[in-house]
């Protein structure tokens, strides 16, 4: 995993920046080109994300918006796995989300967990 | 190449062209066949994944060595790396079965191994049994081009065609089908009319009975995130049965299980041709239905009901999630997992409607022993779940993950550390199964760190692939 080291690089004309973070702390920016979805561009870079489908059907991509406008991402095809409360929080599917300005997301396989919470267990247990 | 070619011929002493079926073709003329003609199992093919987990890893098939006079029994002996990652291996089937064993130099060689996520669908030649590879690859495209995605069961049907049940519309929503596949591993098309379902899952076919049965799990869009309540309150998930007419490939009746049959999963016919009778396990409700035909129609109703139990943890009866059943080649006894529970059931279906417990055994799961095989081994952090039998019935074989999404949800150690595969000893006579403590493959090890293990197959025929005509 390449650390983040191209916070302060020059940006390439047309491109947005998508600064990628883990829970376990791991940065890493990547510049989806425009058109490009972010989970490609994070390809290009060797991020090693999850996913599946690559449709938008499949939620194994699910990140989660931290910051930057709600419209610096564009879905290119409706994001099936994604119901109206996981939009409402910033969730987002990498492998059809377009970036339209810069922007910061929580990647990695727990951001899909949390949207699917276990069921029936009791709160006070986890 | 198509398996009616002549076989190439393997240097592996273990290899196909050394074995002798008694028939023209691919397996065995008749179920006690392949229970007299069979050898003890030696290797096993399982699927195990890397999808939904941060391993930067494609799936693979791997090969097991199950042969107890071998040194590496118990371990993982080869891996066939898929070329891409995030296919979600699941199920996986032959290119030929004993459905055909009497058409000519028709080979059981290539397993087609679906990516039920990605829609992408591997052909894998085992010629060398325990050095299979990768020899063709379907892409998702041309899976979508017919407006399917989600292909999940794999079954060879006579003459060397393949039938896939495709879960879903090339969006990942509804309606789903089946899609079929040529002895050249081309995509045919459509295999049903489009329209004739909304959902699909697994399925099954009984050809001198002229039917097939197919059952429901959801929308790909719907389970592939993960379980979610609000689905099931909405009526996301299946309930129903579609019994068709195998060779004219339409839908003559819809059974209806009710709130007692949600989540009919897999669909076992009784291996003997002339039977009517099978079962489909309820995975939410967690009951286990049998279905017959009964004055030319069929009917479905509950056998088996396993009870929901009080956990601490939860706020409401734990279901024991009937997620895989499997019947005996000689058709006495039916198998079933509780994936939530823990524990492996066993029953006589000598009266096929009405079947009688008789022995099961506990391993991991939210009730059963966490180091079933002795404290010195590792956790089972999952339950029982994908099961397959021995051909003569004496051994059973079990792996622990569901779905990667679904693990997450239930048992959210499987995806750090990994699925194992677990066995028991059936003496069929007396009506007996046990834990095999000296039994566990343990995928937590493999190179690019846990993987999660789901179907299981036998180089030679196994109790969920072989079909007679």
């Amino acid at each position: 995993m390449n650390e983040d080291d191209a916070g302060d690089a020059e940006q390439p004309a047309g491109a947005t920046r998508a600064t990628l973070e883990w829970a376990d702390g791991r940065t890493l920016s990547v510049e989806p080109q425009p058109d490009e979805p972010v989970l490609d561009a994070a390809e290009r870079a060797d991020a090693g994300l999850p996913y599946g489908c690559r449709h938008g059907a499949c939620g194994t991509c699910t990140a989660r918006l931290l910051d930057g406008d709600p419209e610096s991402l564009d879905h290119r095809r409706p994001p099936r796995a994604l119901k109206p409360r996981h939009l409402d929080a910033g969730y987002v599917l990498l492998c059809v989300a377009e970036a339209r300005s810069d922007c910061r997301l929580r990647v990695g396989s727990d951001v899909l967990a949390e949207t699917r919470p276990a069921p029936w267990r009791d709160a006070g247990d986890g | 190449m198509s398996d009616t070619q002549q076989p190439g011929s393997g240097t592996h002493g273990d290899s196909h062209a050394d074995h002798d079926h008694g028939a023209e073709g691919p397996g065995y003329e008749t179920p006690q066949a392949a229970i007299e003609e069979s050898e003890p199992e030696k290797t096993a093919y399982v699927m195990g994944l890397y999808t939904g987990t941060d391993v930067d890893a494609p799936d693979f098939v791997a090969v097991v060595d199950i042969d107890p006079d071998s040194g590496d029994y118990g371990e993982v002996v080869d891996r066939v790396e898929m070329p891409n990652r995030g296919d979600e291996l699941h199920h996986f089937g032959w290119n030929a079965c004993s459905s055909s064993c009497h058409v000519g130099g028709l080979e059981r060689r290539h397993l087609l191994v679906p990516g039920q996520r990605s829609s992408r669908i591997h052909v894998i030649d085992t010629a060398e049994r325990r050095r299979p590879e990768l020899a063709e690859v379907i892409e998702p495209d041309e899976v979508f081009d017919h407006d399917l995605s989600a292909p999940h069961t794999v079954h060879c049907i006579p003459d060397g065609e393949i039938l896939i049940s495709m879960l879903g519309d090339a969006d990942g929503d509804l309606p789903g089908g089946f899609l079929s596949v040529n002895d050249e591993f081309e995509v045919q098309g459509r295999w049903d009319p489009p329209g004739e379902i909304e959902m699909n899952y697994d399925f099954w076919y009984q050809p001198r009975q002229n039917v097939m049965i197919s059952s429901e799990w959801a929308a790909p869009k719907t389970y592939y995130p993960g379980f979610d309540l609000e689905d099931v309150e909405a009526g996301n998930y299946g309930q129903r049965l579609q019994v068709w007419d195998w060779e004219d490939g339409t839908v003559e009746q819809t059974l209806d299980l009710g709130e007692e049959g949600q989540l009919p999963l897999e669909v076992r016919f009784l291996h003997s041709p002339v039977s009517t009778h099978g079962y489909v396990g309820a995975a939410l409700s967690s009951n286990v239905f049998h279905f017959a035909e009964d004055g030319g129609r069929y009917r479905a109703e509950k056998a088996i009901d396993v009870e929901a139990r009080e956990h601490d943890d939860w706020d409401m009866p734990m279901p024991g999630l009937v997620t895989d059943l499997l019947v005996s080649m000689d058709d006495r006894y039916l198998f079933f997992s509780n994936w939530l529970h823990g524990d492996v059931r066993m029953y006589d279906v000598s009266d096929p409607a009405n079947p009688r417990f008789v022995d099961r055994v506990w391993a991991g799961g939210h009730f059963g022993p966490r180091h079933p095989t002795g404290e010195d081994d590792r956790a089972v952090v999952g339950g029982p779940q994908m099961l397959q039998l021995s051909l003569d019935g004496e051994r059973l074989y079990w792996t622990t993950s569901l779905f990667s999404s679904w693990d997450e949800q239930f048992y959210p150690e499987e995806g750090d550390r990994g699925s194992v595969m677990l066995k028991a000893d059936v003496d069929p006579r007396h009506g007996q199964m046990e834990l095999d403590e000296e039994f566990l493959v343990d995928f937590g090890g493999m190179p690019h760190g846990p993987a999660r293990a789901h179907e299981i197959r036998w180089p030679d025929g196994d109790c969920t692939s072989d079909v007679w005509q």
